[in-house]
């Protein structure tokens, strides 16, 4: 047995030499290199990933949302992991509105992908489902695209603002990213613990706009129908708040389809709409007395080498006269009385040669030329609108300082900006540029504009229940450098109401083809409606006790009686019912309430806001019928109350086309 | 046979440690993988547990019981096995053996799913045992001694290698090794038989790739293809990430999917990675420890049957713990061998703690007779 006992031994001894060798190894692999398998491990679990931040909304001033940023998802399905995939599968059909045939044929392949997207609320009880792999994207999401679009821009591929005021507050809008640290296994996956979040992520801004989403509308609506009608090959609409500054509305439409915000960037001669700066310049210095008549001429004025034509001449006209008929030879006339720098001050005054400073990327300054580059005839070009070239908003802002007294503000499109945590960062407040005239003296130009509506070139923009003071302009196309023949660019500016003017209206219309290019004819109307639709709108930003005051054209009330402070928003004070006798009882022709039955409600809505109705709006969905119904007339102004429901058939047939609008035909 | 009652209470004492111990590990390096698959997360410790409990009362059993009954029964425990070992061979059984990583090597009955290898470990032991003592000095002999083992060992050993599981027909052919070595065999025999069977090793790993790739891996860690070095070097990340102290129980990370089987044929990296120096340490002092008193019980055991059958049970234990730590800390080529008591798998435990019931009878000298 010693034998046994000695071999025993040696095999002993192996065993012996195998566990030290064991430990020793481990002590190698775990003291000695243990730092560099840790660093190695930690390196390939882990995962740096950022927490990307919310983009901050766009809303129009009353808080519609005009750009959003909302996560939506791609559902992926591995058919073989599931556990039940009849019951998942109905679960797949019923959560993402999806047909059940269609989700089986689907869940029949070996990768199934629903593309959606698909909303968080609808992926929620997915979430738990084996199997199921949500993708989520974040996309900008504009609930109604083709509202100022061009304004607005859009967010390029990489997130961030790349037109637009997209892209002037992509800084404000774009929050900090921030980081975590995440443990994935070897597949990829990400473990939600253990995580480490080494900063959070801080959402961006949201951005209150000064924009109105209903006169937008409003304004797209009818600049539409103006290009249509005319088969012009563009144009633009401002609407600007003028005690604030705030841009109401903008709209620009190109015939091409081009998204350009041209209200900013084109520049156009504006022609007679400058005329009143002229107007302005002489009253301000005490140059032409009211009733001071210079003569017609006969319709034609020869000056230096060249000859100036009034269409329709007037033997002797005031100056008052030379607004409202809109004569070229009596402004030139007159405007000869100012000395250059005079003259060159007071546009400049108006704002115009430079950027107004809107918050715009691509803004145009437009060109005023100093006196020093002036030739013999520039006085006369300026005087009747030629010779410098302006924006729709630059036009827009010098009517603003008409309206708010003589001073120019600086328009702008942003009301409000609001932090993450919704505590407001900054608030507009009016920004003063300079005084341009003196309150008397723009309150003098408002009632030569006056004129224009009541008995000039500007009636067809008259209100029935408010006075309207504007100012036509058509004016010759340069294109390529000379003027065009037969191409004009129809313009028409508005202050409504004419006492304490609420809304600065501008229209331009480039290259009018069909029918009159007279901006008499092809922009005024167009104000017209829009005003209409305004006033029947329920929730523009009208003061309508104010216009109250002002409708029976008294000019008692003036903005002193609210403490120096312009309230430019107040809620609608009134029910629409006790709303109507607000309207004066004008023997206005009573209108046929339209069939809007079966339109989706903003259609419908809108087709009665054109006919001058105001909307009172009973359920939602699909437009049923009308009280009174349609067919039966009712004074506009007056309430219309339209029953909706929902709609028969919501997801088997898309909403009805919507027909082509009927246009009451314009007086 | 008083005095060394000790040893086997101790014995028992450490069998019962490391099955606590495995339990643990296995829990933790197992519950991220059964919960994706919608399984609770204490599924495997919660079936380990089952393992340990059957082994625990089998174990006991034997352990109070004669164990010269295993040298009456090593014959038909030989055919039973040789028997079981056959059966995933069979093409009309993959009811009752289905392939399981591309190998045949567990067979179910139903209500237990058996791993035949497993068990070859144990009746070849017993049987060689069995053989030695009877055959006596004559084992010096080739003809009379050697001879007859390697009739009978050489199918048997085919059977397990065409599972095909190499590493464990390596294992048994090592125990039965260290069973006639101990009884007295030549050593000029083993080196025949060692210099006569390496081209068939040779030929065997060639004839495999995920063979070849280990072996290569093991030899020229930078050259070799890259899923085969993936295991081993993951298991050093998860050996080496622990330290000294380790990562906290349960908190080892390559069970994420980085180290494949972290809770059976890896489950010694998970322990480094969990417990660290300390816990690798103590985990090989107790597995020590157990082989240690195995010996000792050898040594004084009352009969020369009971003497070979601990040695060879005490080294079953033994070898597959070096093999098994040894692959995880890259000491040795890739294999497929468990952790006694530790890794997961029923048929591993309950042949572990079928080996403790044994060694405990021996060592108390259950035999009745004395030499």
């Amino acid at each position: 047995m010693a034998k046994l006992a000695v071999r025993l031994q040696v095999i002993q001894a192996a065993m012996f030499v195998g566990l030290v060798a064991l430990i020793g190894r481990a002590a190698q692999v775990q003291l000695v290199q243990g730092r560099r398998w840790a660093s190695e491990a930690q390196i390939q679990r882990t995962e740096h990933i950022v927490l990307s931040a919310r983009r901050g909304a766009l809303l129009d001033r009353y808080g519609t949302p005009l750009a959003l940023t909302q996560e939506t998802y791609h559902v992926g399905v591995a058919p073989n992991e599931l556990r039940d995939p009849e019951r998942d599968g109905a679960t797949l059909a019923r959560q993402l509105h999806l047909a059940l045939p269609d989700v089986r044929q689907t869940l029949s392949r070996r990768y199934a992908y629903f593309a959606g997207p698909f909303s968080a609320i609808q992926v929620q009880p997915l979430r738990a489902m084996r199997g199921v792999h949500l993708e989520a994207v974040v996309n900008r999401f504009y609930p109604r695209p083709e509202l100022a679009h061009a304004v607005i821009g859009r967010v390029g591929d990489d997130g961030r603002g790349a037109s637009g005021l997209e892209l002037v507050l992509d800084s404000v809008l774009t929050g900090r990213p921030g980081a975590a640290v995440v443990l994935k296994d070897r597949a990829g996956r990400e473990y939600e613990s253990p995580a480490r979040v080494i900063a959070p992520p801080v959402a961006g801004s949201d951005v209150v706009l000064t924009l109105d989403a209903e006169l937008q509308d409003i304004a797209q609506r009818a600049l539409d129908d103006a290009m249509r009608r005319t088969k012009a090959d563009g144009g633009d609409v401002v609407m600007l708040d003028p005690a604030t500054g705030e841009v109401l509305a903008v709209a620009s439409r190109r015939r091409d389809g081009a998204v350009r915000a041209s209200a900013f960037t084109d520049t156009f001669e504006p022609g007679s709409i400058a005329k009143i700066f002229a107007a302005g310049a002489l009253l301000a210095r005490g140059l032409v007395a009211p009733d001071e008549r210079v003569s017609g001429e006969g319709g034609r004025y020869r000056l230096a080498k060249r000859t100036i034509v009034d269409e329709e001449p007037l033997p002797e006209l005031t100056l008052a006269d030379a607004i409202r008929v809109s004569s070229n030879i009596a402004i030139v006339k007159l405007a000869a009385r100012l000395t250059p720098a005079a003259q060159y001050t007071t546009l400049r005054d108006f704002g115009f040669g430079a950027p107004t400073g809107i918050e715009f990327p691509t803004e145009a300054a437009g060109r005023l030329r100093p006196p020093v580059e002036w030739s013999r005839l520039s006085a006369a070009s300026l005087a009747m609108g030629y010779e410098l070239s302006v924006t729709t908003i630059q036009v827009a802002a010098a009517y603003g300082a008409l309206a708010n007294d003589g001073i120019l503000l600086q328009p702008t499109l942003i009301r409000q900006i609001r932090g993450a945590e919704g505590d407001v960062v900054y608030r507009h407040r009016p920004e003063p540029v300079r005084r341009a005239v003196t309150a008397d003296v723009a309150r003098a130009l408002r009632e030569l504009l006056r004129g224009v509506v009541e008995h000039g070139t500007g009636t067809e923009a008259a209100l029935a229940t408010f006075p309207v003071a504007a100012k036509t302009g058509t004016a010759r196309r340069v294109v390529r450098g000379r003027y065009a023949p037969g191409q004009y660019t129809a313009s028409f500016a508005a202050l409504f109401p004419a006492d304490h003017p609420q809304i600065v209206l501008v229209v331009k219309i480039d290259n009018p083809r069909s029918g009159s290019y007279f901006a008499s004819e092809t922009a005024a109307p167009v104000t017209r409606s829009m005003l209409e639709q305004a006033l029947a709108a329920r929730d523009v930003a009208l003061d309508r006790a104010r216009l109250s005051t002002a409708a029976p054209r008294s000019p008692a009330a003036g903005p002193e009686e609210y403490g120096g402070v312009v309230p430019y928003v107040v809620t609608w004070p009134y029910q629409p019912d006790t709303a109507v006798p607000l309207f004066p009882p004008l023997a206005r022709p009573r209108r046929p309430v339209p069939d809007v039955a079966g339109r989706n409600l903003r259609e419908a809505v809108h087709v009665l806001h054109r006919q001058g109705f105001r909307v009172v709006l009973r359920g939602w969905g699909v437009a049923r019928r009308t009280s009174p119904v349609a067919g039966d007339s009712a004074a506009p102004g007056s309430a219309v109350t339209l029953f909706a429901g929902p709609a028969p058939t919501p997801r088997a047939a898309p909403a009805p086309a919507p027909a082509p609008v009927p246009v009451p035909p314009t007086p | 046979m008083i005095e060394r009652r000790w040893e086997t209470r101790l014995l028992a004492l450490l069998a019962a440690v490391l099955v606590v111990f495995g339990l643990v590990a296995v829990y933790g390096a197992s519950s991220l993988v059964t919960t994706p698959a919608g399984d609770v997360g204490a599924g495997f410790a919660l079936r380990q547990l089952f393992g340990a409990i059957a082994g625990g009362i089998v174990a006991t059993v034997v352990a109070r019981s004669d164990y010269h009954r295993w040298q009456r029964a090593a014959w038909p425990l030989l055919a039973a096995t040789a028997l079981l070992l056959l059966i995933p061979l069979l093409p009309f059984t993959r009811s009752i053996a289905p392939a399981i990583n591309g190998a045949r090597r567990w067979v179910s009955f139903g209500f237990v799913t058996v791993q035949p290898s497993e068990l070859a470990k144990f009746t070849v032991v017993v049987w060689c045992a069995m053989l030695a003592a009877k055959k006596g000095e004559q084992i010096r002999t080739f003809r009379l001694g050697v001879l007859p083992f390697l009739t009978v060992l050489m199918p048997l050993l085919a059977l397990i290698f065409f599972e095909p599981n190499l590493s464990m027909a390596l294992l048994v052919a090592v125990l039965a090794g260290v069973v006639l070595f101990t009884a007295g065999a030549r050593i000029g025999h083993f080196l025949v038989l060692a210099v006569g069977s390496a081209p068939l090793l040779f030929s065997a790993v060639a004839s495999a790739q995920y063979r070849l790739a280990r072996v290569l891996t093991f030899l020229n860690p930078g050259s070799a293809p890259a899923e085969a070095t993936w295991q081993v070097h993951q298991s050093l990340v998860g050996i080496g990430a622990g330290k000294l102290l380790g990562v906290g129980l349960g908190q080892g990370q390559q069970k994420l999917g980085y180290l494949p089987y972290a809770y059976s044929d890896f489950i010694f990296s998970t322990i480094g990675e969990e417990w660290g120096f300390v816990g690798v340490s103590v985990m090989l002092l107790l597995l020590g420890t157990f082989v240690w008193l195995g010996f000792r019980i050898a040594r004084s055991a009352d009969s020369r049957f009971g003497q070979l059958l601990a040695v060879g049970l005490t080294g079953s234990i033994g070898i597959s713990a070096i093999l098994h730590v040894g692959v995880t800390l890259a000491l040795l080529p890739t294999t497929g061998v468990t952790l006694p008591f530790i890794s997961y798998g029923r048929s591993s435990l309950f042949m572990s703690l079928l080996v403790t019931g044994v060694l405990v009878s021996v060592g108390e000298g259950r035999g009745g007779v004395g030499r």
